[in-house]
């Protein structure tokens, strides 16, 4: 006990004492409704393929239709109007913009530089070779085409999977590395081999998590516009992280990064997949600085789902010993990436593997245990984030690995799982791959998901269907969820990348609120949940703040919105920069009523003296009097604040149960309910929080059922359209009951947590174990995902 | 060689001069400046693009602009005026139903159709009728309880007027 009670308090000396520092009105708590949703439901909502400017030019993409192949020549004389009206740039074009390369602080792994247009080879079928552009999309498409048919290519042997990769005579993605195998490390955490050697049983299981991803509504897109008298850049870029790509293109293209601007206008979705730079967000504003035109590339949805960034693909090996009353004494875990063409900044080919290996004990007492992981270079579109990063399949793995353990020794699942599950008095613990669980309700969650469901009536019907040839099941899946990416939060899943975000919270002389952040919404609403936190902590209404984000020019530096940070730094930083405006406010104030600042309050737009509410000034009389009246001005008359936020790691934690039932003749698996508990420490807008988890877990449902990226053993991709790559449909989805617990961290501001990701990161354990519990009568054990139809059949020993 | 395309868009009468491979997508975005309608898929496989074209939803990314000639268009712009959302919309601001927001201009437009033809749709209708409308953030959930609560909405006004 003592050695966690030092945990909390060095985080909170580590961090600072305003720590706790959130004023809570009116606002922070409420389902408000969603200030942007207006201009999104009426069509007014501008994203990047919606802007225009004069002499715009349309880009096109030449692709690779090889997955390993040598580029023997690219004649653009083909072209007709080459140079006048159609251009093309090859990567010998852009030879002097260097390739992108991950950014990973590891000694031993191993780099692939990658040329934001493809030099000498192509890796994968969607690599790009060429850039050809018109003043009109239709002649781009048509010159592409062209160029495309006379591209001369010496094919290589193509390297389909891991288990080619790793052949003894396998090609070589990059010769020059002389392996396929860009890192192996194993790392054990206590005493793996004594608790083996004591166990009474071992369980293990092989998993191989397929290759999906994010697929968002909106594909990628870049528009440029290079204005040569200013040597000024401006990019607009389906991005999650403005300022970063700001600093990364301003890099690579060797300009002032005050000369570079980058907007994220309206973002249709990211889910992850827009964080890292694309080579594309490097090569569209290259050719717009030397053509001096502006330059458009819209991804099609083709190129969408073979060229940009997969996830998720990994093979796991997971042991687990145990006794016979079902504590864990240790597990073994290999965890095998397969990364694709290019081992892909930011976070390299270890993105899924090496947090999947670090997240593994999950919300469980495992103390010994040896984490193996590897990562391959294959032929096939790069593996990138995508919502769970290396946590879905660890959670996967490790639920069904728990659910195999308890079937084996006659041990409810459920129970199993208590007998091993960290009580919220065992918090803050630190785990044995070294995360520090700050707080959470993890045996409540799992608790209280069961109480909704009836439990013990579902056991109870399960049996009776099943002595009538119908097959119910019931799967659990239990989380934490690592959340709020600053420095610690990134360290601690294994990948260090220090990082801060910043606010700016503003009064204007009529007494309105404008807010800047870094953090850059591409759905999740914070137009109405930060100004919710600004609100509360100005005493103003939400609709008297206006939010500013996505544009470099109008708001401070910081990383953007990824792994699910922005609640708690963005949320942070607006929290303690409206208390410093408040403070400036109460100074005028307490001038203009001849009261004690401290005497003060602001409530509903009102500055008063606490308890005489007849003697205020409005805001408005006191943010005018702040810029105009030298009498009562402060020394520095802005009513304005910057703060900045890197908050100690937190994780959030809940509980999945899905429901379902098995068609024993067909396979089908029919969805009957599933129920979430969500425990992400204070809420700051319900309506929000629930429909993050809903969104989060029919993703997650998208990759336990349906989607599936195939490349044939020859690493041609075979799902290449919506017809072939199914993401989950109105038809497709369940009832989804989320219910809340409220455990506030201890460590952040407000006691806010992360959220974003839960439902991603459980639900296909919680679906995959409802499969295999209505199957326990055939003895399956799912070893990979999706489960199809045919694929339940096998398990049920139907088909071969 | 471009043709003469008249037609009726949200109410007003439009006259363009367009070639026949274009999309109604393509010509409502570029030539008449509706950037309501998206692109998601180029394949009518996801809806982004969900007009209607005599009241009845169409994917204008797969449908020949020359095709509607005569005919009436309405998109996501002409649904209502801002100042007098249409249930739908509304519905969809109460309930939650929007996040990126690119998928919503299509999604309020085969609400609107779907209501249009049956005000008393139940969910199994909803959930049939936006069968060709992918959404990827919200799950879907808040959208169907928004497209039943503006049914019973529009029902209930029909039943005050009626």
């Amino acid at each position: 006990m003592s050695e966690t009670l030092d945990l909390r308090e060095q985080a909170i000396r580590k961090w600072g004492s305003d720590n706790r520092a959130i004023r809570k009105g009116k606002w922070i708590g409420k389902p408000a409704r969603r200030l942007e949703d207006p201009r999104y439901l009426t069509g007014a909502a501008r994203y990047v393929a919606d802007l225009e400017l004069p002499r715009m030019l349309h880009a096109v993409y030449v692709r690779s239709p090889h997955p390993h192949a040598r580029i023997v020549s690219i004649d653009k004389s083909v072209l007709p109007g080459l140079g006048k009206t159609v251009f093309a740039f090859t990567g010998e074009d852009l030879r002097d913009v260097p390739p992108l390369i991950d950014h990973v602080a590891l000694d031993n792994l191993l780099r692939t530089p990658q040329p934001v247009i493809a030099i000498g080879k192509v890796r994968f079928v969607g690599d790009a070779v060429a850039i050809v552009l018109a003043a009109d999309r239709y002649a781009a498409e048509d010159a592409a085409e062209l160029l495309s048919s006379v591209v001369e290519y010496e094919e290589l042997p193509p390297v389909p999977n891991v288990a080619a990769s790793g052949a003894s005579d396998a090609a070589l993605l990059f010769e020059e590395l002389g392996t396929n195998e860009i890192y192996r490390e194993a790392i054990t955490h206590g005493e793996v081999d004594e608790a083996f050697a004591k166990a009474d049983r071992v369980f293990s299981t092989p998993f191989e998590h397929n290759r999906y991803m994010a697929a968002p509504m909106e594909t990628r897109g870049v528009l440029a516009d290079y204005d040569r008298a200013d040597q000024q850049l401006t990019v607009w870029s389906s991005t999650q992280m403005p300022h970063f790509l700001r600093s990364v293109i301003a890099g690579q293209l060797g300009l002032p990064e005050n000369k570079v601007r980058v907007i994220a206008p309206e973002v249709g979705g990211g889910f992850g997949m827009k964080m890292c730079t694309v080579p594309e967000e490097i090569a569209i504003p290259f050719i717009a600085t030397q053509l001096g035109r502006p330059v458009k590339w819209i991804e099609d949805r083709h190129e969408h789902l073979i060229a940009a960034t997969h996830s998720k693909q990994q093979s796991i090996n997971l042991e687990v010993a145990v006794t016979n009353d079902g504590k864990i004494l240790g597990v073994r875990g290999e965890f095998v990436g397969d990364g694709g063409g290019y081992s892909f900044n930011t976070e390299s080919a270890l993105i899924e593997p090496a947090l999947a290996a670090k997240a593994l004990p999950g919300p469980y007492r495992i103390e010994n245990y040896r984490e193996e992981v590897g990562a391959f270079l294959t032929n096939k579109s790069p593996v990138a984030a995508y919502r769970g990063v290396g946590w879905t399949a660890a959670n996967t793995a490790r639920e069904l690995l728990f659910d195999e353990a308890a079937r084996g020794l006659g041990i409810d699942p459920a129970e199993f799982r208590r007998r091993n599950m960290l009580r919220s008095d065992e918090l803050p613990y630190l785990s044995c791959t070294g995360q520090v669980y700050d707080s959470g309700s993890y045996l409540e969650s799992l608790d209280k998901a069961l109480e909704a469901v009836d439990y013990q009536a579902f056991r109870q019907r399960q049996e009776e269907l099943r002595q009538q040839g119908r097959y119910i099941g019931l799967g659990i899946s239990s989380y934490v969820e690592q959340t709020a990416w600053g420095s610690e939060s990134s360290a601690q899943a294994g990948t260090p990348l220090p990082s801060h975000d910043n606010a700016t919270v503003t009064v204007d002389p009529s007494g309105k609120v404008t807010v800047a952040v870094s953090v850059s919404s591409h759905g999740q609403g914070h137009e109405t949940s930060l100004a919710q936190i600004a609100a509360d902590g100005l005493g103003v209404d939400i609709k008297d703040v206006v939010l500013l984000h996505g544009d470099t020019s109008n708001t401070p530096y910081g990383l953007g919105t990824y792994a699910s940070r922005s609640a708690v730094i963005g949320g942070a930083t607006v929290a303690r920069a409206a208390a410093d405006v408040r403070e400036q406010i109460l100074q005028v104030a307490g001038k203009m009523l001849e009261a004690s600042p401290e005497d003060l309050v602001i409530e509903d737009g009102k500055v008063s003296v606490a308890g005489t509410p007849s003697r205020f000034k409005t805001l408005a009389d006191v943010a005018y009097a702040a810029h105009w009246d030298s009498e009562v001005r402060n020394s520095e008359p802005l009513l304005s604040a910057t703060r900045f936020y890197d908050p100690p790691a937190n994780y959030a934690n809940g509980c999945v149960v899905a429901l379902c039932e098995v068609d024993a003749d067909t396979g089908v698996v029919t969805l009957d309910r599933i129920v979430a508990v969500e425990d992400c420490g204070m809420v700051i807008n319900p309506m929000i929080v629930e429909a993050q988890v809903h969104g989060a877990i029919v993703q997650g449902l998208g990759g336990a059922m349906l989607e599936h990226l195939i490349y044939s053993d020859e690493g041609q991709p075979l799902t290449t359209t919506y017809m072939d790559y199914l993401v989950p449909t109105f038809s497709d989805v369940p009832p989804i009951e989320v219910i809340s617990i409220e455990t506030p961290s201890p460590f952040t501001v407000g006691g806010i947590k992360g959220m974003g990701e839960g439902g991603q990161i459980a639900a296909p354990a919680a679906l995959a174990n409802a499969v295999a519990d209505a199957l326990a009568p055939f003895g399956a054990r799912i070893e990979k995902l999706p489960i199809t139809p045919d694929y339940v059949l096998r398990l049920m020993g139907k088909i071969g | 060689m471009k043709y003469p395309l008249n037609v009726r868009v949200n109410g007003v009468e439009t006259s363009v001069d367009v070639e026949p491979h274009r999309s109604l997508l393509n010509v409502l975005r570029e030539d008449i400046g509706l950037t309501g309608p998206k692109e998601g898929c180029d394949d009518s496989e996801c809806g982004a693009c969900m007009v209607l074209v005599d009241g009845r939803p169409v994917n204008s990314c797969s449908y020949l602009a020359l095709q509607t000639d005569g005919r009436e268009i309405t998109t996501i712009e002409g649904v209502s005026e801002p100042s007098c959302p249409h249930s739908i919309q509304q519905a969809l601001l109460e309930e939650g139903g929007v996040q990126c927001g690119f998928c919503t201009p299509g999604i309020v437009m085969s609400a609107k159709a779907l209501l249009d033809a049956n005000p008393s749709c139940d969910e199994d209708e909803v959930r049939l009728a936006l069968g060709g409308n992918l959404c990827r953030c919200t799950g879907y959930q808040k959208i169907v309880r928004a497209v039943l609560r503006a049914a019973e909405q529009l029902q209930d006004r029909a039943g005050t007027t009626g």
